[in-house]
């Protein structure tokens, strides 16, 4: 579903993200973690289209992200860590807004549902600026979630969520990857990307460190044996990087 | 303090300078800089400075005494600008909370001020530089600089002593009761005097906008109006009295001013913090919820949301994006009240001087055109529901499954529609005087192919400004305010030479369309009947055609834009 192959990025001589190759199976959830200014977010943009890689190639759903941009973006959705809204549309006409840009068939009522799933029916006629941190969040992610892509691309999903909103969230997305959606979802909450996440893709600066299942990155690394997960991502990614790991 | 904006303006250098390595930065830097050299070095080859002989014009002196006290009325009349007052978070954070005087910060505000002003007194400075002797452009831009400084430390003074009004009730009140009070005084001194002469301004008018300005100096010449006028021109004299002997003593007064001022504010502080963090927090909030929406509001009083046309789900995904555009519009609250005042005002004026004379009416249509003429050039640089709205939100606008030329085009189409109705209001002028004498307009064969050619002209002549707006943007948005933010008249100087060179550019653009419209007319020999149509639907038909290799170009720009090149959403 998600094809990624020599992806790298470069900004003058320094590299954001170096010669990365990794697949996202229809129903598979990749957890993208790294500490900060790994490249997660350049990943991330780079998937969405928004940044050009500079080598490398991006498949979404079959079709070549560079080849064909336009059919390769009605496949996919992002939602980026801070929701971006227009201040001036409504909850329900951000996603009339949406069907339209996408060409949802069933918009109609798929609306409703929703504003009913994530929880916002309450909400629909209120603006951006009237909405919660949470709120917003939540419909960011029903903007994203309109046009059933087949590829969800998920910056910090869980940012200014309350715990009760967290569950939420993380049913939504479950749902979706049952559907048989392909998402990666990049986050620091280990405790999410344990529960949620089919695989791991591990970063540091720009570089792949561990790509699969937790038990294939723990088998493949005998020093990292009965850590827990928290203590295995230090591993993986401080400066004193494990020998073999 | 110095430190934080010595570095701070050092490091913006350091990254402008950065960012001109690209090509397309570096042919921008050469372009700008003979364009720099045209607009403000070009008169001393010719040996003359027209610009500089209207500041020894008495006309301009008494005029632009008026139009300062008009605009400082304004501060004190209609409320205080509260950006005058505001800090940036992070010099909330950082100064506030720091062990710093009250003091200390009303002169970290002035120090901050006194960048844009230095960039003002520079450009107005080589602009209305004198011919006289080269002393004489140093004493000018020291008057530029006490005009500038005098103008701003006013701005924040209201801004301080209104907010204290709000904030403080009665006793506040009671404070700017006092230069509320003078200002009305001021104010009804300068109406006095053209009320007086009114007659004689009408008489005027009819000879044109010169004699009319002639007219109105006359008439501010009077004493009560003279008298009003006086302390505004104190502030003025250095500059037009700059290379004479009065200019010493211009220079006394003025400084005496300045410091009146200074000391004034000085004696604000007690007032200053609670202002100030108040109009940082508003203009925080007016960002964050009008951010797309320019100015106004987005519900009534009453919460009731301003009503916008539906969205239909299915068709063209453009369409989408221009409809957002015009939502953005009709929220923001001033665009729809305006075209409405426009056509309502207009209306009745044109009712009324059609009945009052031929004249009076000839003479309306003659401003109507020139009010139209620039709006035409000043509306695309204020009215921002496109692309410079919507850039720093670009990470979203890059996810959408359009072509880049396709959201570049329906960014531009609807801001044109917008403004092109805005134009369009002020033909109000011509059809109100038809409806009145119909047989009249029919009989002299021009006024419906004029009209008809407005109609078709206006969206075309749009499309051209807007594009060029919009391209600027793209292609330079490190140098392009996007977003909703807003600026002082400090920046007036380069916002002059802004607005230059967009004209010069879109000067270039229509040198075919406007040869090839005037090749019609001149063969035709048809210079007010159906030609001028044929004519303008030529134009705009070349236009058009010109356009559009330009916007596959700027979508192709949009979609190599990096993300990094634009801020986000503030």
């Amino acid at each position: 579903m998600i094809d990624v192959s020599g992806y790298t990025k470069m900004y003058g001589d320094m590299v954001a993200v170096r010669s990365l190759s990794f697949h996202v199976a229809p129903g598979d959830v990749l957890g993208l973690v790294g500490p900060n200014g790994a490249g997660k977010t350049t990943t991330l943009r780079a998937l969405a289209g928004i940044l050009q890689p500079t080598s490398g190639s991006i498949r979404i759903a079959g079709v070549d992200l560079q080849q064909d941009p336009v059919a390769a973006k009605a496949r996919l959705a992002f939602i980026p860590d801070e929701p971006q809204l227009f201040d001036y549309l409504t909850v329900t006409e951000h996603l009339r807004f949406v069907a339209r840009l996408y060409g949802v068939p069933d918009a109609a009522p798929r609306i409703p549902a929703l504003l009913d799933e994530l929880e916002l029916t309450a909400k629909k006629d209120a603006l951006p600026t009237e909405l919660s941190r949470g709120m917003k969040q939540k419909l960011a992610i029903a903007c994203g979630l309109l046009h059933r892509p087949a590829a969800v691309l998920l910056d910090e999903p869980l940012t200014g969520l309350d715990p009760v909103g967290i569950r939420r969230m993380k049913e939504t997305i479950a749902a979706r990857a049952r559907e048989g959606t392909a998402v990666i979802l990049s986050s620091h909450l280990l405790h999410l990307v344990e529960e949620l996440c089919t695989r791991l893709l591990v970063i540091r600066r720009g570089e792949m460190m561990a790509f699969g299942t937790i038990e294939e990155i723990v088998s493949s690394r005998p020093a990292l044996a009965g850590r827990t997960l928290e203590e295995v991502f230090i591993a993986l990614t401080g400066d004193d990087v494990l020998d073999g790991a | 303090m110095l430190y934080l904006y010595w570095h701070a303006f050092i490091n913006r250098l350091r990254s402008q300078a950065l960012r001109a390595r690209s090509p397309r930065y570096i042919v921008a830097v050469l372009l700008g800089a003979l364009y720099l050299w045209w607009a403000l070095f070009r008169n001393t080859r010719g040996g003359s400075a027209p610009l500089n002989s209207l500041l020894l014009s008495d006309v301009t002196r008494i005029v632009g005494s008026a139009v300062l006290l008009l605009l400082s009325a304004r501060w004190w009349i209609f409320g205080a600008d509260r950006s005058a007052l505001a800090f940036t978070p992070a010099e909330v954070q950082f100064l506030f909370s720091a062990p710093i005087t009250r003091r200390g910060l009303v002169h970290t505000k002035l120090l901050r001020m006194q960048l844009a002003i230095f960039v003002n007194t520079i450009v107005f400075s080589v602009i209305f530089r004198g011919d006289a002797t080269e002393l004489s452009t140093w004493e000018r831009a020291v008057g530029w600089w006490m005009l500038f400084s005098t103008l701003s430390m006013h701005r924040v003074g209201a801004s301080i002593v209104r907010s204290s009004a709000i904030e403080h009730g009665t006793a506040g009140r009671r404070r700017a009761i006092i230069p509320v009070a003078v200002f009305c005084a001021l104010v009804a001194a300068v109406a006095y005097g053209v009320a007086a002469d009114w007659t004689a301004l009408r008489i005027a008018s009819v000879s044109g906008i010169k004699t009319l300005v002639t007219a109105v100096a006359a008439a501010l010449q009077a004493p009560v109006p003279a008298a009003a006028l006086r302390p505004v021109q104190m502030i003025l004299d250095p500059i037009v009295t700059a290379g004479t002997p009065a200019w010493a003593m211009s220079l006394a007064w003025a400084l005496a001013v300045v410091l009146v001022h200074y000391l004034w504010i000085i004696r604000l502080d007690h007032a200053f913090e609670e202002a100030a963090v108040e109009a940082t927090a508003y203009r925080a909030e007016v960002l964050q919820r009008f951010r797309a929406s320019q100015m106004g509001q987005a519900r009534s009083k009453k919460g009731t949301l301003v009503k916008v046309p539906s969205l239909s789900l299915q068709g063209r995904p453009e369409v989408a994006i221009a409809w957002k555009n015009v939502v953005a519009a009709l929220r923001g609250g001033s665009w729809k009240t305006q075209v409405i005042s426009f056509v309502v005002g207009l209306a009745v004026l044109a009712f009324a001087t059609r009945a009052a004379s031929t004249k009076a009416a000839d003479a309306f249509v003659g401003v109507t055109v020139g009010w139209g003429a620039m709006l035409l050039f000043i509306g695309p640089l204020w009215m921002r529901f496109d692309l410079r709205l919507d850039l720093p939100r670009l990470t979203v606008l890059k996810t959408y499954p359009l072509s880049g030329w396709r959201i570049v085009t329906a960014e531009i189409a609807a801001v044109t529609l917008l403004h092109s109705i805005t134009v369009w209001s002020l033909m109000t002028v011509p059809i109100a005087m038809f409806v009145q004498d119909p047989q009249a307009y029919l009989e002299t064969g021009v006024t419906i192919p004029i009209l008809a050619s407005v109609v078709v002209g206006v969206p075309a002549f749009n499309a051209l400004m807007f594009t060029i707006q919009n391209g600027t943007a793209l292609l330079f948005p490190a140098w392009v305010r996007l977003g909703t933010e807003t600026r002082g008249f400090e920046t007036m100087g380069q916002n002059l030479l802004t607005t230059g060179a967009t004209t010069l550019v879109a000067a270039v653009a229509l040198v075919f369309p406007v040869g090839v419209g005037g090749l019609v007319l001149w063969l035709t020999n048809d210079w007010g009947g159906w030609s001028v149509l044929l004519a303008t639907v030529l134009a705009s038909t070349i236009i058009v055609l010109e356009l559009w290799p330009v916007l596959h170009w700027l979508g192709t720009v949009f979609e190599q834009t990096d993300v990094t090149e634009v801020g986000s959403p503030s």
